[in-house]
C-alpha cells in the first residue's frame, strides 16, 4: 500500500474515535479521542498500565475496541484484520525471524506482496544503506547486537513503505548511549522520508527529544496533549508536572487572583505572574517550579525577590554537567535545585542556611487534583 | 576437554564431581544396560535356543528373522502403523497444541489437560476401552482400528513436544507478520511452523517409536493378519520361545538409538549455536556495534 499523495492533508492519519477498551473489568482506555496527524511525529507516553501500548495495539488490530470507532486516512478500519491494514510496526524486542536471514526479514514484506525478486533485490539493498548496514544481509538477526537488530526492524518496517509507522517502546532493551545515537537516527529517518509516526514511551527524556507532539496518558485517559515545549512549560495537572521533568510542588491557597497572583503556603507568599485562569480566591491550589529555575543565594542576602525563602542544605549530588542540591524548607516540604556545573563553584556545606528564590514568572499554578481544562497558552 | 568441562562446571558454582560419584555413575549406567547388551552376544547364537553365552556364532538368528515371512510381514505392519498414526498424532497434536497455547477461551485449562489425558491413563484401560469399542463397531483387529488407536496414544508426546516449543515461539513474530501483511495461513507457514519444525520432528520421532514399541493397545486391537511385530514377539515367546527374538531384539534396540540419535542433533541448541558463531566468525568483516 502506498501513501495516498492526493488525498486531503486536513484528514487526520489516524483518528481514534472515542474509544474505549475493557479487558474484563479493567478499563485500558477510557473514551479516547485522538488524532494522529499527516507526517508527524506522536508520542505516547505514560506510565505502565496507562493505556499507550493498548493504543498502539488497538490501531495495529490486535485487539478491538470495546466502544468507539478506529480511522486510517479518513476510511473506518475498526473491523479490518491486521494484515490489511497496511501498517508498519516496531516492536521492542524487535520481532525479527530469528530462522530467516536479514535479508530474508526485509523481503519478508514484500514477498507477501507478490513482488518481484528482482525489485525485492533492489529494494532491500536501499533499505539497508538507509539505515546504514549494507554489509549484513546474509546474516541471522541473532549474530547482530542489539541496536544493528533494531536497525533492521525499522528497515524491515520501511521498505514497504507503510503510511504509519507504530513502534512499541522500540528503544527500551539498548543500553543509553545506543538508545541515545538510535533517537537521533530515528529523529533522521522520520525528517528525510515523511512518515507517519506514532511511538510509545514511558521515557520522558526520549518523549521530550523526538516528538512533534506528546499525548500524555495517565489511567486510560489522556492527561494532556501538546509539542514538548507545551507539555514542559505549561503542564496542566501536577500528575504532568511530575512526569515530564523535575518539580518542586507546595500546597498553598489563593488569597489574590491577580495579576501576580498570591498564593500562601507553609513557608509564605508565593507570586505567580503567569495566566492561570482558574485561581480564585479561596481555590487550594497547588505551586510548581522546575529545579533548573529555582537559584539559591547565600543567607543573609538583602535582595528581594518574589519567591524567597530560606531553607537548609541536606545534600549535593553531582551529574556530570548538572549539580543538585537537596533543601529543605521551614515546613519540612524539600526542594531541589538544579544549577549548571563549573569548575570551582562553591557549594554551600550540608547543614548549612540558605535562601532560594525563583521568579514569579517561572511559578506554575495546578490544580490540586484532575487538570486545568481551559487550553494552555501557545508556547513561545 | 577435560578442562573445558570443569571450567562448565565451575561457572555454574559447583565442584566438578569427584573419582568416587564418577564410579557410581558409570556403575548404575552399566547396570541399566547390561540387560540390552547381553541380547547382543546372544543374537548371534546358533540354533533353537536361547543360551548365554552362545556357544556357537553364526547370523543364523537374523537369516530367520529376514527370511521368515511371518516376521516381515508383522515388521510392514509395525511400520505402517507406526508412520500412519505418527503423521495423524503430529497433525493433531501440532494444531491442538497452537489452539491450547496461543487462543483465549474458557475451559482452555480443562480442554488442554483432557487432552493430555491419554499420558496418564494406563495402557491397559485404554486398550480395553478400545477393544470393547471397536468390537462393537465391528472394526476390531482392523489396521484402521489400530491405526486409531496409536494415533490416540501418541497424540499427547507430540502435543506436550510442540506445547513446550510455542511457548518459546515469540508471538511477536506472529503479530510483525500479521502487520506486515500476511494472513493467518501464510504466517503460520512461513513463520510459526519453521520455528517449530525441531519440535515437530523431534515429537514425530517419539511418536514413531512410541508406537512402533506399543504392544498392550496393538494385542487387544490387532486381529489375524493385522499383528505387529511387537505383538507377534508376545506371542512367540508364549508359545514357543523362538530364539528369533533375541536378534529381533538387537535391531530394535539399533532402531532406537538412531532414533535417539537423530533426536538429539535435531534437539541440541548448544551445537547450533556454535555452528552459528563458526558460521559469523567466516562472514564477519565488520566489527559488531558493541
Amino acid at each position: 500500500m502506498t501513501r495516498p499523495n492526493d488525498s486531503d492533508s486536513a484528514t487526520p492519519m489516524v483518528w481514534l474515535q472515542d474509544v474505549t477498551k475493557h479487558y474484563g473489568t479493567v478499563v485500558a482506555l477510557a473514551e479516547i479521542d485522538l488524532e494522529v496527524r499527516r507526517s508527524e511525529f506522536l508520542t505516547l507516553l505514560g506510565p505502565s498500565g496507562s493505556g499507550k501500548t493498548t493504543i498502539l495495539n488497538l490501531i495495529s488490530g490486535m485487539v478491538g475496541p470495546t466502544a468507539g470507532r478506529i480511522w486510517i486516512d479518513g476510511q473506518d478500519i475498526t473491523e479490518m484484520p491486521p494484515n490489511k491494514r497496511g501498517l508498519g510496526m516496531v516492536f521492542q524486542n524487535y520481532a525479527l525471524m530469528p530462522h530467516m536471514t536479514v535479508f530474508e526479514n526485509i523481503a519478508f514484506p514484500l514477498r507477501v506482496r507478490k513482488l518481484e525478486s528482482r525489485v525485492i533485490r533492489t529494494k532491500v539493498a536501499k533499505v539497508l544503506e538507509l539505515v546504514r548496514l549494507p554489509e549484513v544481509a546474509r546474516r541471522k538477526p541473532s549474530e547482530l547486537s542489539g541496536g544493528q537488530q533494531q536497525r533492521i526492524a525499522i528497515a524491515r518496517c520501511l521498505v514497504y513503505n507503510p503510511a504509519i509507522i507504530l513502534m512499541d517502546e522500540p528503544l527500551g532493551a539498548l543500553d543509553k548511549k545506543l538508545r541515545e545515537e538510535m533517537q537521533l537516527e530515528l529523529k533522521r529517518l522520520h525528517a528525510s522520508l515523511d512518515i507517519t509516526a506514532l511511538y510509545v514511551t514511558h521515557d520522558q527524556e526520549e518523549a521530550l527529544t523526538m516528538s512533534d507532539r506528546i499525548v500524555l496518558l495517565n489511567n486510560g485517559r489522556i492527561e494532556q496533549m501538546g509539542t514538548p515545549d507545551e507539555l514542559y512549560f505549561h503542564p496542566r495537572s501536577p500528575f504532568s508536572a511530575e512526569f515530564l521533568g523535575d518539580s518542586n510542588i507546595l500546597g498553598g491557597t489563593v488569597e489574590d487572583s491577580g495579576p501576580p497572583v498570591i498564593v500562601s503556603t507553609a513557608v509564605g507568599q508565593c507570586r505567580c505572574t503567569r495566566d492561570s485562569g482558574f485561581a480564585e480566591n479561596g481555590t487550594p491550589v497547588k505551586v510548581m517550579v522546575r529545579p533548573e529555575n529555582v537559584f539559591m543565594l547565600p543567607p543573609g542576602n538583602p535582595d528581594e525577590h518574589p519567591n524567597k525563602f530560606p531553607a537548609r542544605m541536606v545534600d549535593t549530588i553531582t551529574f556530570g554537567g548538572v549539580i543538585k542540591s537537596y533543601l529543605r524548607l521551614a515546613d519540612g516540604s524539600s526542594m531541589v535545585v538544579q544549577e549548571l556545573t563549573r569548575a570551582g563553584q562553591a557549594i554551600p556545606e550540608a547543614g548549612s542556611e540558605v535562601y532560594v528564590a525563583w521568579s514569579a514568572d517561572d511559578t506554575i499554578l495546578l490544580p490540586v487534583e484532575g487538570r486545568i481544562e481551559t487550553p494552555s497558552p501557545p508556547s513561545r | 576437554m577435560a578442562d573445558v568441562s570443569q571450567r562448565r562446571v565451575e561457572t555454574l558454582g559447583g565442584l566438578p564431581p569427584g573419582r568416587a560419584t564418577a564410579w557410581v555413575a558409570w556403575f548404575m549406567f552399566f547396570f541399566l544396560i547390561a540387560p540390552s547388551l547381553i541380547i547382543i552376544p546372544m543374537s548371534f547364537g546358533d540354533l533353537n535356543e536361547l543360551y548365554f553365552p552362545p556357544r556357537s556364532l553364526s547370523l543364523f538368528l537374523y537369516r530367520e528373522y529376514f527370511f521368515e515371512s511371518v516376521w516381515m510381514e508383522t515388521t510392514f505392519q509395525s511400520f505402517k502403523v507406526a508412520i500412519l498414526s505418527t503423521l495423524a498424532g503430529m497433525f493433531l497434536g501440532a494444531t491442538a497444541a497452537y489452539g491450547i497455547v496461543r487462543a483465549t477461551f474458557r475451559g482452555k485449562k480443562m480442554l488442554g489437560a483432557l487432552l493430555l489425558s491419554p499420558l496418564f491413563v494406563p495402557n491397559i484401560v485404554i486398550a480395553l476401552g478400545l477393544y470393547i469399542y471397536f468390537a462393537r463397531m465391528g472394526l476390531q483387529g482392523t489396521t484402521f482400528c489400530l491405526v486409531l488407536g496409536h494415533t490416540l496414544f501418541v497424540t499427547p508426546f507430540v502435543m506436550v513436544v510442540v506445547m513446550a516449543a510455542l511457548r518459546g515461539v515469540d508471538p511477536n513474530l506472529e503479530a510483525a507478520a500479521k502487520t506486515m501483511g500476511a494472513g493467518r495461513i501464510y504466517t503460520f507457514r512461513r513463520v510459526t511452523l519453521p520455528l517449530l519444525r525441531p519440535a515437530m520432528v523431534t515429537g514425530g520421532l517419539f511418536a514413531f517409536l512410541m508406537s512402533f514399541d506399543e504392544l498392550v493397545i496393538s494385542f487387544f486391537l490387532s486381529g489375524f493378519g493385522t499383528q505387529t511385530l511387537p505383538v507377534k514377539m508376545y506371542d512367540s515367546i508364549v508359545l514357543e520361545i523362538s530364539p528369533v527374538l533375541s536378534a529381533i531384539s538387537v535391531l530394535l534396540t539399533l532402531l532406537a538409538f538412531f532414533v535417539c540419535v537423530i533426536i538429539t542433533i535435531f534437539y541440541n541448541p548448544d551445537r547450533r549455536t556454535k555452528l552459528r558463531l563458526a558460521g559469523k566468525a567466516a562472514t564477519d568483516t565488520e566489527p559488531l556495534e558493541k
